[in-house]
């Protein structure tokens, strides 16, 4: 019998990030769906919910950050679980205890990461 | 009498002490006091110096002491009143100082004393006078006259003082509440050019507001143009307050007020500031009163306040002065830090948010490499592409770091600058080409061959100035259809001619209203190909040969242009002149 496939939902503004996480992704049995706009993704997932295992959303994006589209899907799904790409050094932490007091569910990736080190983390997070 | 002036002194002399009285019988004793003397010692009251000239009788008495040569040193207190008497009796050779409020009169000799036994009256001769040539009573007196004249000041300086219109200088505490108030009150109600005034709490502030003085200094600026300056810590409840005095505007950008009152917040740590419980209030830099507050929780100023120290004392109001200015611009220099602190860590973030990107294409698409080998060619063009876009935002942020700590390091040379513009175009008409671009570039050269503009610049910023203003015209033109762009140099057709204009006009989308406000700061783009920091860096190296560079939307609604100057080589406008 064959396993049915996870969903994750990978949002980067950065067409050449969103393609190499989804790629990496899928390479190891992930189902992926991949948007550079936040917006898009917003409106996909709205008309036509899915349950992902696991959202990974870029912090920085123009007309909606990856915290404001988080706490948009969390309105549909709030026990869904995200994971933050940031590339900045430092700054997000006071942001996000802000909106998120109970910091459930969630956890960050430090942008550049390594394709095995992204697909360890992403399984860990999956099975927990 | 006893004594007369044809009396040889003698060993013998018998001590006595006696009153005489009427003036005829004083004179006599005077004269004769004057007769043995080689030194005299005298003090008197303020109306004492007058009694000289204004009393006929006595004025012999000051020849007397000018023909012996007799030296005289007086204490007395010198007043508007009594100055040109005192500047006389200077003029007879008189020693005189000034003692405030001094009360005694009394003159002794090497051997006698004489003192008034009567209180001295202006222009009135003196009724009634002791006498006394016992030893005791005349060392007593002068060692009492010894310790008037080390307390006293020289003459001089207190003349100096009085013809300068100096007022008396005082310097005391006061210790009621009442009256603490009462003075800081009158002090700013007085104010004829300034006040300065300290805070040291959220709560002095509110117990000033509380007795009118915020509303005081209002008024003050308002109708006698008083330049107001405050320190204080502040909060909405104060800012609010400000707002409905119009001394702070309602929303931000309004309306800016009319009169000169300025406030600045020292919302800094009382150890930062070192005033953490006095009050401080300079008024035309003349008076000050310093008061301390002895419990903060109280909102009635009289039960707040403790002892004050009220001044118009120079060096001590001019101290205040001084602590008022430093800490006025250490605010200042805090807040200058503030921001800069600011936008040195966004930078840094920025800068490492856009360095990350690029990094993470390559890293990511080496790794995938391996498992698709089918698309290793597009994955190849991939992590090239973005290696070119960090090497061109490592070469950016290097300029940008130059630019910010001012090691921006010109190399000039004299060139022609339709050269550098000539091979910069050629760079992109080759770049359009690959890229089969949609767009025109026109260049006028209809230039006299004797005429070329030269300038005296580094050549390779130049370049790098006019290839930055160019990727941009055509990033933001190749998208409309039959996109022209249109570069031209030539010199400035006023102002004798000493500037060159360079511009570069495009037909494209224009500049974004969002961003137009921004164009020429750090990172104001959303481009992939662009960092953000072209005009920043162009606009800085332009400023660094002394132009200046404007971007402005066309008026005709298509595309915009960007302009810079350059100042002409003098060797360039010479030739020209010389024509």
């Amino acid at each position: 019998m064959k396993k049915k496939k996870k969903k994750i939902l990978v949002v980067d503004d950065e067409p050449d990030n969103a393609s190499i996480f989804s790629m990496g992704l899928e390479d190891v049995g992930f189902k992926v769906d991949a948007f550079t706009d936040p917006l898009l993704a917003l409106s996909k997932f709205k008309s036509q919910y899915k349950k992902y295992e696991l959202l990974i959303l870029d912090i920085k994006m123009p007309d909606m950050n990856g915290f404001e589209l988080f706490e948009e899907i969390r309105k549909i799904d709030n026990k869904v679980k995200a994971c933050f790409l940031t590339a900045f050094g430092e700054g997000y932490t006071e942001e996000f205890g802000r909106r998120f007091p109970s910091s459930i569910n969630v956890s960050f990736i430090r942008k550049p990461i390594r394709i095995d080190d992204l697909v360890k983390k992403v399984n860990e997070l999956v099975i927990t | 009498m006893i004594h007369s002036t044809s009396q040889p002194p003698t060993s013998a002399v018998r001590e006595k002490t006696e009153i005489l009285y009427g003036t005829e019988n004083v004179l006599g004793s005077l004269l004769d006091f004057l007769s043995k003397a080689k030194r005299i010692d005298s003090c008197g009251d303020s109306k004492s110096p007058s009694l000289a000239f204004e009393v006929d009788i006595y004025r012999k008495l000051l020849a007397d002491i000018k023909n012996k040569g007799i030296r005289v040193r007086q204490v007395t207190g010198i007043t508007k009143e009594n100055i040109r008497y005192c500047k006389e009796l200077l003029k007879f050779g008189y020693e005189i100082r000034h003692l405030d409020d001094i009360k005694a009169n009394f003159s002794v000799s090497e051997t006698e004393y004489l003192a008034t036994a009567a209180a001295l009256r202006e222009s009135q001769p003196i009724p009634q006078i002791i006498y006394s040539n016992v030893k005791d009573i005349v060392k007593q007196q002068r060692y009492v006259f010894e310790s008037f004249w080390n307390k006293a000041i020289p003459a001089e300086i207190r003349i100096n003082e009085i013809e300068k219109g100096i007022e008396l200088e005082n310097t005391h505490v006061i210790q009621d509440p009442q009256t603490i108030q009462k003075s800081f009150v009158d002090m700013v109600k007085s104010a004829q050019h300034e006040v300065l005034l300290i805070l040291p709490t959220i709560n002095a502030f509110l117990r000033e507001h509380r007795i009118g003085i915020i509303q005081l200094l209002v008024q003050a600026a308002k109708e006698r143009s008083v330049n107001v300056r405050i320190l204080t810590p502040t909060n909405d409840v104060i800012d609010d307050l400000l707002k409905n005095m119009e001394v702070l505007p309602y929303q931000e950008g309004e309306r800016t007020k009319d009169f000169d009152l300025d406030l600045r917040s020292i919302n800094m740590s009382s150890e930062e500031t070192a005033v953490s419980t006095v009050t401080i209030v300079v008024v035309d830099k003349k008076e000050s009163l310093v008061f301390e507050k002895t419990d903060d929780t109280k909102e009635n100023f009289i039960e707040a306040v403790g002892s004050a120290t009220y001044s118009n004392s120079k060096p001590t109001v001019m101290s205040y002065v001084s602590i008022f200015k430093n800490l006025w611009k250490q605010v200042d220099l805090y807040e200058q830090l503030k921001t800069h602190d600011k936008m040195q860590k966004e930078f840094i973030n920025i800068a490492s948010h856009e360095m990350k990107t690029p990094t993470q294409a390559i890293v990511g698409y080496a790794d995938l490499m391996k498992k698709h080998p089918e698309k290793r060619d597009d994955m190849m063009q991939a992590i090239s592409r973005n290696a070119v876009r960090l090497q061109r935002l490592t070469n950016d942020i290097l300029d940008v770091t130059r630019i910010d700590s001012n090691t921006l390091n010109l190399h000039k040379e004299l060139f022609n600058l339709d050269d550098v513009i000539a091979n910069v175009i050629q760079d992109h008409l080759g770049y359009i080409e690959k890229e089969n671009l949609n767009v025109k570039l026109l260049y006028n050269f209809k230039r006299d061959i004797n005429e070329p503009i030269s300038v005296d610049a580094d050549r390779d910023r130049i370049a790098q100035v006019i290839s930055n203003l160019l990727s941009n015209a055509i990033r933001f033109t190749s998208k409309i259809m039959d996109g022209v762009i249109f570069v031209s140099a030539e010199r400035k057709k006023d102002s004798n001619q000493k500037e060159i204009i360079v511009s570069i006009k495009d037909t494209g989308e224009g500049i974004n209203p969002e961003i137009q406000p921004r164009l020429f700061t750090k990172f104001a783009t959303r481009s992939f190909s662009g960092t953000g920091l072209g005009l920043y860096i162009s606009k800085s190296i332009v400023e660094a040969h002394g132009g200046k560079m404007l971007a402005e939307n066309n008026p005709d609604g298509n595309g915009a242009t960007f302009t810079f100057t350059l100042p002409l080589s003098k060797s360039s406008a010479m030739k020209r002149m010389n024509r």
